[in-house]
């Protein structure tokens, strides 16, 4: 078992290298399992959601302070400085969605019935500005109402009735099918594997092919009493050794880091998933490993391949805020088939062979891809020697 | 004398393909990508027309005000809904697919069904309250003033739009140009590479180069500068030729002022070279252990700049601001930020000013360490 040993030391000896690609997944997990969880939504009530504001107030009358009261309801507010800076800066990173400015002198031109009206900063075009001017012209129409149908009525007034009218709701019902369990998190996760596995497989892999290239120590090899076949399956034994180990030490941190949400039939079908893909990924290091001549180069080439199949195929930036023209060009690389596999496999609630198929067709597309990489390297290899 | 070391040095280093890569190529794909990743991004805050459907039951056929009032609410291009008007199996059937956020069945109270809670169930939550709520004002009204009836049909009917929207500064909030700044960024930090080869190369007891360079008869310290001019204009085309491909291919908007933006970009070029140079300098081992500790330095710096996530940037600025001006790589990158979005250049300058001290810091301290090392045996 010398060749099998010899490929062993190499991984072992190239560890730190890959080494990084497993701490920088580890460390994204931890943060992202912390940050997604605070979003998720579960539960069977209906809960209104709530849009982030600066509010600006240069007067406080009894309309706006009842206003202020009411739009708490739909809005949280943030507290910023009203400095213009600061309130840029809080536009720009999404911290509020619109800055409302009530003006001065607000209150006495809307009880005399002149127009006026709300500042508002916010971010072109988007939804939750959409519901926040809603509430804003919900709340100031219906005051409105009273000031222009009564004639006269005291700001104390108005409030009070506007808080009447406001208090009767629609009724929401929330209606899903079968209780699903909980995968947005795990998919995320499983994604993300294609990214760290394809990175240390690649890696890895190459390295190794590097060695075993090397023109000297192929003839010294070839020369040895260990006939080829015996040297060739114990490469494979090696590199198959490999491309599971890393997949289970991935697996793994997923499931220490989820072990609340991994018990379900889902997982085992992410799993599965990751398994086929770690197989393909191996497939692409042997053949960047029959390509390029250099440690260097191996770097760069595994950079680019895992960072660029990562970037366009969904797996930092979801597939449904991608281009369709980016997810086109995409459905060339295997990771594509992965996060699409995987997306499906979140949905699953039923596990039929008819529910299964569009993931076990995917799955046979990665696989398909895997062992192209691995023909077109022999070809090369069987070129290069001839 | 001049011209000879700069122009061999030159074609040197133009020969180290793999610095070349990291420096130039690997910059531009990484923009490529991002480009190509987060062109849509935005699409997902932004606003386009809630699909919904309306039960076709009997009170709903027999309720002109809200049949008039979700028209009103479904016509025109900036409307809110696109409606349907289905039976109640159907409208059940579309939610579960997804066609549909919610369906709405006319009752009193009126009654939503939705198959989870989100914004754009908010948003048709907040449509029917409105509805009720006008109702019940309506209502109200009537028992206390039934004098006025005819005139609450040309108030109910003229709904005012109560809300301006004033510009906050001449550029949109588009966050997705903070990853390119922080790119660019990190991109100039990426020098350091060049930086760090010219001092090895100077320093006899690290390479072989720097040994036969250092027994040439020419002053170090002239060698040095001589060959970190070329190392210089190397890095500094480079990050012209990445600037002009943000710019002039992938359609980056960094504002009005160009000419601030090519100086950000010098003097990024050179802290970024004086910083490898730095590390080179104090770091006396193997070139793999300066790599190491260049690109971890880049990375935990880019970090904090908000490359991976934008809101470690914003975090950072409000809570500690000191560690952003600490942060050469978030200095970098707020300057292009405070250009594009601010009217005002006082951040900018206060950027760049700190920025230049960082800059001399570096230069200084590599003269330092370099300067009248002897040899003893080479």
């Amino acid at each position: 078992m010398q060749v099998f040993k010899l490929c062993l030391r190499i991984f072992y000896k190239n560890k730190l290298l890959m080494l990084i690609y497993v701490i920088v997944f580890l460390t994204i997990s931890i943060i992202m399992s912390y940050s997604i969880t605070n979003e998720l939504q579960t539960g069977t009530s209906f809960s209104p959601a709530k849009t982030t504001v600066a509010f600006i107030n240069e007067e406080s009358t009894p309309l706006i302070d009842g206003f202020k009261e009411e739009l708490a309801r739909v809005a949280d507010f943030a507290d910023i400085p009203d400095e213009p800076e600061a309130l840029q800066d809080a536009l720009y990173f999404r911290q509020v969605s619109c800055i409302l400015r009530i003006p001065k002198g607000f209150t006495d031109k809307f009880m005399n019935g002149e127009n006026v009206q709300i500042e508002k900063i916010s971010i072109p075009n988007s939804i939750k500005n959409v519901h926040v001017e809603l509430c804003i012209d919900k709340y100031f129409n219906t005051a409105r109402f009273y000031v222009q149908g009564t004639g006269s009525i005291s700001q104390h007034e108005l409030v009070q009735h506007i808080k009447n009218d406001l208090a009767e709701n629609a009724y929401v019902e929330i209606k899903t099918r079968e209780k699903s369990a909980n995968t947005n998190l795990l998919n995320f996760f499983y994604n993300y594997l294609a990214y760290s596995l394809s990175s240390v497989i690649i890696l890895g892999m190459s390295t190794l092919m590097l060695v075993f290239n090397n023109p000297d120590l192929k003839m010294r090899n070839s020369c040895s009493p260990l006939s080829s076949t015996s040297a060739n399956l114990q490469f494979i034994l090696a590199v198959l050794l490999f491309t599971f180990t890393s997949w289970l030490i991935m697996v793994t941190l997923c499931f220490t880091i989820n072990y609340k949400d991994s018990f379900s039939v889902n997982t085992v079908f992410f799993m599965l998933s990751s398994l086929v893909f770690a197989f393909c990924c191996s497939g692409i290091g042997f053949l960047v490993g029959n390509l390029v001549k250099s440690q260097d180069a191996i770097v760069a080439v595994a950079n680019v391949a895992s960072l660029g199949m990562s970037f366009i195929s969904g797996v930092f930036v979801p597939q449904e805020l991608l281009g369709n023209q980016v997810l086109k060009i995409a459905s060339f690389t295997p990771a594509y088939w992965y996060v699409k596999a995987n997306n499906s496999i979140a949905r699953l609630t039923q596990f039929t062979f008819d529910t299964l198929k569009p993931v076990l067709g995917d799955l046979i597309i990665i696989f398909g891809f895997g062992a192209a990489f691995f023909s077109v390297s022999l070809a090369i290899r069987k070129m290069k020697e001839s | 004398m001049f011209l000879h070391i700069f122009t061999y040095r030159l074609k040197c280093l133009l020969r180290n393909r793999e610095n070349i890569f990291w420096t130039l190529l690997f910059p531009l794909i990484l923009a490529t990508l991002f480009y190509f990743a987060f062109s849509n991004l935005n699409s997902a805050e932004a606003f386009s027309a809630i699909d919904i459907a309306v039960v076709d039951n009997e009170q709903y056929r027999k309720d002109e005000n809200f049949k008039a009032a979700l028209e009103k609410a479904s016509t025109g291009n900036d409307r809110l809904f696109n409606v349907s008007v289905v039976s109640g199996e159907k409208a059940d059937e579309m939610l579960m697919n997804s066609e549909i956020d919610g369906y709405i069945i006319v009752d009193w109270p009126i009654r939503l069904v939705v198959s989870k809670s989100g914004m754009k169930q908010t948003i048709i939550k907040t449509f029917i309250d409105n509805y009720m709520h006008t109702f019940s004002a309506v209502s109200t009204l009537m028992s206390e003033t039934p004098d006025k009836i005819q005139n609450l049909a040309y108030i109910l009917n003229n709904r005012i739009n109560y809300v301006r929207e004033v510009s906050g500064t001449t550029s949109e909030p588009n966050n997705i140009l903070l990853y390119f700044f922080s790119l660019i960024a990190m991109t100039c930090f990426y020098g350091g590479f060049w930086g760090m080869r010219e001092v090895s190369d100077i320093q006899a007891d690290i390479s072989a180069v720097a040994a036969r360079v250092n027994t040439a008869p020419v002053h170090k310290l002239k060698t040095f500068l001589y060959n970190s001019f070329a190392s210089v204009i190397i890095h500094l085309s480079e990050m012209f030729i990445m600037l002009a491909y943000l710019v002039f291919v992938l359609d980056i908007d960094f504002g009005q002022k160009s000419f601030y933006v090519l100086l950000t970009v010098f003097i990024g070029s050179l802290a970024g070279f004086y910083f490898g140079a730095f590390i080179s300098a104090i770091v006396r081992k193997q070139e793999g252990l300066k790599v190491g500790i260049m690109v971890s330095v880049t990375m935990i710096c880019t970090f904090f700049a908000g490359m991976m996530n934008q809101d470690i940037k914003y975090i950072i600025s409000r809570k500690a601001p000191l560690l952003a001006y600490l942060n050469p790589i978030s200095l970098l990158t707020d300057a292009f930020y405070a250009l594009y979005y601010y009217d005002t250049l006082t951040r900018f300058f206060s950027n760049i000013a700190v920025l230049a001290v960082f800059t001399a810091a570096f230069c200084t301290g590599t003269y330092l360490i370099i300067r009248r090392q002897k040899y003893a045996s080479l």
